[in-house]
């Protein structure tokens, strides 16, 4: 009989495994702990929606827009600009990260899973977790396997922070919930929230109605309280030393002096001025300063709101325009100001999407899926011209720092409708064992739950591209 | 740790050197788990061979003995792994490697001796019902069973717990309630001396309570939940559960029900199961899903490996698992294997075939599904109502007698009690009310917890401290300062007061585990975590509920003024306000969302708004237009004057360019005459789930009645000092932080 050689593998390791590969409470890892890493934190900066790749990082043929234009003309709304790598061009609008291209691996041939029906939050729960729902497991976020494998860089910071998306967004709440958090692996493991990051250092202080002499009174009264207890007093167990610790920990995250990192009033007005007055932009300078702070797994959003930001059914020139103005300065500042301070070699950056965008195909080339978007053959409006459908063929990844190569690209698309991937395509399994393997966790490295292996990567099959790397 | 038929709990590796004889337990049989156990197991005996312990290992299968003492040269296990004689093992796979030979060789040369520790079990659970005889003494047979177990095991009866202790427990295994100060002090003074017994019969005789708690375990188990939708399938069981519950419905019915929905009051969203649109998993089909939950929730058997593939950790095979989903489909099954057609279609097969034949493929899906429903719950299954035991045993507990719940081939720590509990199950009717009645009749249940038992093999010594729950933890906090979360109707009216299940979750339960249902699930985690700290500790939902709560229980809790005007729920339609102003010089409008797909892109419209004098003077009219209507953003409060008029009318709705699908407007509008608490819109009425606490201004009464309520016993001396502090100025802040520190007591969060 045909059986999967990697689970029946999983039975020798599941035997020989040691005691020490055992983290506390539950889950027995697996397969951890091979690989040198080449980044200690990872700052992933999540372009929800659909970012539209020809509209940033790999322009095609521009087309200005006229009332009769064909929309299967159109590849590209903006016209292309240099970068500072010889031979590649971004579209007009992302001028800063230009500049700092060469610090940069830029990934072209991202392809998205076949899932049979576009839904930004499916998308996003397969791009999130590596496994398309339903599944018969809860499955652990990317931050969450981190945290979990790699523990938090520093005792006073949570290890998954998670800035700018709100979770009450309407309809799309529910899946939005149900991959933002760390599954089987346990609420230790989940996402420390900050849908605001002007908020952010509220959700490290007292309560607004708390002063902090009071935060720090009622604190000392507690103590005191609980060393009266004639009930604990006599009596003590893990259960017990295990809520003190937790109640400690959370005490000494709120008081330590790492939570000023959260306080972006802290930061000079100059320093903080490139990163501009939108939310993403202020969450980018959250990021750099919980980096300097210890965190280990930090996701900046520009936040999925259905039809908003970069999910563009209408409107995608000037939506698009708007969006790159957000992203420009920030995401170019927070790589010059990590590697200012010397950060950016062990921090590793990955901007990504859950697909890309184009304006025929629905899904991708062989594969289409059901048409949502109302677009008409011909344009009328300027309403009509932009990236308006959904496209899972192609889709631009960008990443640096971390030990990834510098000034690299890797993959093309064609420069022909319907703009496929021509070489070097990566699909989520590969491009999640890539970011792993920067990270010093291998791609079948996982846990244990219900006595089978459930792997950070689909079946542990996903492989790292070194060519991605400095050192392969 | 787990532990299952074939496979023991692994041990930490020794360091040996070469030369040394190898350690069964430690070294042999992991090997030979991990390299043969697939076809050699005590299910599946290929060539009549199972290599699960020594004895069979010695004892051999077809061929002969697997190993001689001593003799490694001639023994068959070593020819065989050698390839000296064929075929080869392990059969299609690499082989051992030279190191992996030498062990098995040096340990049979070393005489195959068995291990000084713990060696595999070869425990094999029955599948019919038993009971076993209960031996003579004093006591229930449950209490008879029991002692003759710890004297089996050479343990002490645990002592007693304290009234206090029993009711806290007792309340909260069975209304998820903590018992108010009044009930615990009319139990704790009660003389009969069957008390406990009575508390009990109490506490099961009121359905509303009963089913309040028990209906978030049933939540978990069967993963139902509220108004999820990921744009698939999925459909609530809600009301159907409720009146299961409520009704004491058995439990037999009840699994039959789940299995073969057929009146429309039945729950057909178990069999729909969890669905997003788009392509899935050939696994995670809703019938596969229907399988393995049924498998796993009803029998304790996980299907979900060989959903796939056959499984590498049982004896269950993907025939298995399609066999049981062809029981829930209309036609028959293609089989895949690791999401590739095998061109083969799935038999329609039980799990366990000596209960019965299962119907012919192609009957009718009512056939097929009524046979599945009979074969779970006929009389010769056992396993339905050992794995329901065990269950509530775990409840109430904290830990089953068999471990893990959801794998029921593992061996109990006592045959004899899980057995006779089912048979005693089964002979009552299913009766599930009465199971818990004569779990919490027993001395074991009336005895103190013991911390303490991850010893192996395990001994039971008594109750294991339990955590509250998510939602008991939430109702303790409304118990105690009585205020209740509220539940806002679709129309107009007052919203009710409810307990923490009929809402949605927020980050506070979240976190304290109240659990996505995506998946069904049977043991929540209950360990304490720095997030769920943080949220107690500085959330800003419990940060409100104290600042709410401390004020209710002093009655300096201002009253939420009541609209004027409540729409209820508006998405396309019109709804006309027509209301007094009843002397109000200011009047208040607010638009809240409820749930539009996109509120940002809402605009909502006070059409024709116009105030009038009594005597039906207009004095200010907007157009009735829409277009010109009094236009107002989602979510947003509005002040206008009202010039001393004495009626406001209008006609509200959604603005025309709003109800594109897209924005899916669904909304609610409101006018108050006075400013309004935003997070007080809809007024709620009617009675709390448990009686509020009476007001309180003297503050050792306050600090008595927390400790009573949260804890079950008043305050110590040193404790009354310590609690006085916090409330020297009197002011409702102190009562917040003793409220605080109580609840992050770890006497408040567990159940002892």
């Amino acid at each position: 009989m045909f059986v999967d050689r990697s689970r029946r593998d999983f039975m020798k390791t599941a035997s020989a495994a040691t005691l020490s590969a055992m983290a506390g409470g539950g889950h027995r890892l697996l397969g951890a702990g091979k690989v040198e890493p080449t980044a200690d934190t990872l700052i992933l900066l999540w372009m929800a929606g659909g970012m539209a790749q020809t509209e940033t990082f790999d322009p095609k043929r521009y087309t200005a827009y006229e009332t009769g234009l064909e929309s299967a003309k159109v590849l590209s709304t903006f016209p292309d600009i240099p970068t500072k790598v010889d031979g590649v061009r971004f579209s007009k609008g992302l001028e800063k990260i230009a500049n700092v291209m060469d610090r940069c691996t830029l990934i072209r041939g991202y392809q998205a899973g076949d899932l049979g029906f576009i839904l930004h939050s499916r998308h996003q729960y397969h791009w999130h977790t590596g496994y398309a729902p339903p599944q018969s497991v809860a499955c652990p976020h990317i931050g969450s396997w981190i945290g979990k494998i790699l523990g938090p860089k520093s005792e006073n910071m949570p290890a998954f922070l998670d800035v700018g998306q709100s979770l009450e967004i309407g309809a799309e709440s529910d899946s939005l919930k149900a991959f933002h958090t760390a599954g089987f692996l346990g609420t230790e493991y989940g996402p420390f929230f900050i849908p605001n990051p002007e908020d952010a250092a509220s959700s490290v202080r007292p309560p607004a109605n708390i002063s902090r002499e009071r935060f720090a009174e009622r604190w000392a009264r507690y103590q005191k309280l609980m060393a009266a207890s004639p009930v604990l007093r006599n009596s003590s167990s893990a259960q017990q030393e295990s809520l003190k610790r937790s109640v400690e920990n959370a005490h000494r995250l709120l008081t330590s002096p790492a939570a000023a990192a959260f306080d972006l009033n802290l930061e000079p007005e100059k320093r903080r001025a490139p990163y501009g007055d939108s939310r993403f932009g202020r969450a980018c300078l959250l990021a750099r300063r919980l980096t300097e702070a210890g965190a280990r797994f930090i996701e900046i959003t520009t936040e999925y709101i259905p039809f908003r930001y970069w999910d563009t059914h209408e409107n995608g020139h000037t939506r698009a325009a708007d969006m790159k103005a957000m992203i420009d300065g920030p995401v170019s500042q927070l790589i010059l100001d990590l590697e200012e301070r010397g950060l950016l070699d062990r921090t590793l950056i990955v901007l990504a999407s859950e697909f890309g965008r184009d304006l025929i195909t629905e899904g991708k080339p062989g594969k289409l899926v059901k048409d949502q978007i109302k677009q008409p053959d011909v344009m009328t409006e300027p309403k009509h011209y932009g990236m308006h459908r959904h496209f899972t063929e192609a889709g631009s990844v960008l990443m640096a720092g971390g030990g990834v190569k510098r000034g690299f690209v890797y993959g093309v698309t064609d420069n022909q409708r319907p703009c496929k991937v021509v070489k070097d395509p990566i699909k989520i399994e590969d491009l999640h064992a890539s970011i792993y393997h920067a990270m010093g966790i291998p791609p079948d490295a996982g846990a244990e739950i219900e006595r089978r292996p459930f792997y950070v990567t689909k079946d542990g099959k996903g492989r790292p591209v070194n060519e991605l790397f400095i050192k392969s | 740790m787990m532990r299952c038929a074939w496979m023991f709990v692994i041990l930490p590796p020794l360091a040996l050197g070469q030369s040394q004889v190898p350690d069964f337990a430690r070294q042999v049989h992991p090997l030979l788990v991990a390299k043969c156990a697939a076809c050699h197991n005590s299910r599946m005996k290929q060539g009549g061979l199972a290599l699960n312990t020594r004895a069979e290992i010695l004892q051999g299968g077809a061929s002969g003995p697997a190993a001689k003492p001593g003799d490694s040269a001639s023994s068959l296990l070593m020819a065989r792994v050698t390839g000296e004689r064929g075929p080869r093992m392990p059969l299609n796979s690499p082989p051992l490697t030279a190191d992996e030979v030498g062990l098995l060789r040096r340990w049979i040369d070393g005489g195959a001796r068995a291990s000084d520790g713990p060696v595999a079990s070869d425990w094999k659970p029955t599948l019919t019902l038993r009971a076993p005889a209960v031996p003579e003494g004093a006591g229930s047979p449950l209490d008879r069973l029991m002692d003759a177990y710890w004297k089996k095991q050479k343990v002490k009866a645990p002592a007693m717990a304290s009234d206090a202790q029993f009711a806290r427990r007792a309340y909260l295994d069975l209304w998820g309630l903590l018992p108010t100060p009044e009930e615990l002090q009319r139990f704790e003074s009660g003389k009969e001396p069957d008390k406990r017994a009575r508390l009990v019969e109490t506490l099961l005789a009121n359905p509303a309570k009963y089913t309040d708690h028990w209906i978030s375990f049933w939540n978990d188990h069967l993963r139902n939940d509220e108004g999820v939708v990921y744009h698939g399938d999925r459909q609530t069981i809600t009301p159907w559960l409720k009146k299961a519950l409520e009704e004491n419905m058995p439990y037999d019915s009840f699994v039959r029900a789940l299995l073969n929905p057929v009146e429309k009051t039945d729950p057909a969203g178990f069999l729909v199961g969890v669905n997003w649109r788009g392509d899935v998993s050939a696994s995670q089909i809703p019938v596969l899903q229907a399988a393995q939950n049924s498998a796993q929730i009803f029998l304790g058997i996980n299907l979900k490996c060989n959903s796939c593939h056959d499984s590498f950790i049982n004896q269950w095979k993907l025939k298995d698992a399609y066999g049981l989903a062809s029981f829930f489909s209309d036609a028959p099954l293609p089989l895949y294997r690791c999401d590739a057609a095998t061109g083969e279609t799935a038999s329609i097969k039980f799990l366990y075939p000596e209960l019965g034949e299962a119907p012919a493929i192609d009957s009718p899906l009512e056939l097929k599904r009524a046979a599945a429903a009979e074969l779970f719950t006929k009389a010769e299954n056992g396993r339905t109502p050992r794995t329901l035991v065990n269950r509530y045993w775990r409840a109430l507990f904290g830990r089953g007698l068999v471990e893990p719940v959801d794998d029921m081939d593992a061996e109990p720590w006592s045959v004899e009690i899980l057995d006779w509990l089912a048979a005693d199950f089964v002979a009552h009717g299913w009766d599930v009310k009465y199971l818990l009645r004569t779990l919490m009749n027993s001395r074991a249940y009336a005895s103190a917890s013991t911390a303490g038992g991850d010893a192996t093999p395990f001994v039971f010594r008594g109750p294991s401290p339990k955590r509250l729950s998510a939602e008991q933890f939430s109702d303790a906090v409304s118990a105690i300062t009585g205020e209740w979360r509220t539940q806002t109707p679709r129309g107009p009216g007052a919203a009710k007061y409810v307990r923490e299940w009929q809402v949605k979750s927020s980050p506070l339960t979240r976190a304290l585990g109240r659990p996505i249902r995506d998946q069904v699930l049977t043991e929540r985690a209950n360990n304490p975590t720095t997030l769920e700290a943080l949220e107690v500790v500085n959330g800003s939902t419990m940060a409100t509920s104290l600042w709410r709560g401390a004020r209710r229980m002093m009655g300096v809790l201002p009253d939420a003024p009541k609209p004027l005007f409540d729409s209820g729920v508006v998405n396309a339609q019109k709804v006309v306000c027509d209301v007094a102003l009843n002397g109000a010089s200011k009047i208040w409008l607010v638009v809240e969302d409820v749930d539009s797909y996109d509120p940002t892109r809402t605009r909502a419209g006070w059409a024709g708004i116009a105030f009038a004098k009594a005597n039906g003077a207009v004095m200010f009219k907007g157009d009735t237009h829409s277009s010109q209507a009094l236009l107002m953003k989602v979510p947003s409060m509005m002040a206008l004057d009202t010039m001393g008029a004495e009626r406001l009318t209008a006609s509200v709705g959604v603005d025309v360019e709003s109800l594109a699908s897209d924005i899916n407007p669904r909304i609610r509008f409101f006018a108050f005459s006075e400013q309004p608490d935003r997070s007080r819109l809809i007024a709620a009425e009617g009675e709390t789930p448990v009686a509020r606490p009476p007001s309180l201004k003297d503050k050792v009464a306050l600090v008595d009645r927390v400790f009573l309520h949260a804890l079950g016993r008043k305050p110590s001396p040193k404790e009354s000092a310590v609690a006085a502090g916090y409330l020297r100025d009197g002011k409702p802040e102190g009562l917040e932080d003793l409220l605080w520190s109580v609840l992050l007591s770890p006497e408040f969060q567990y159940v002892r």
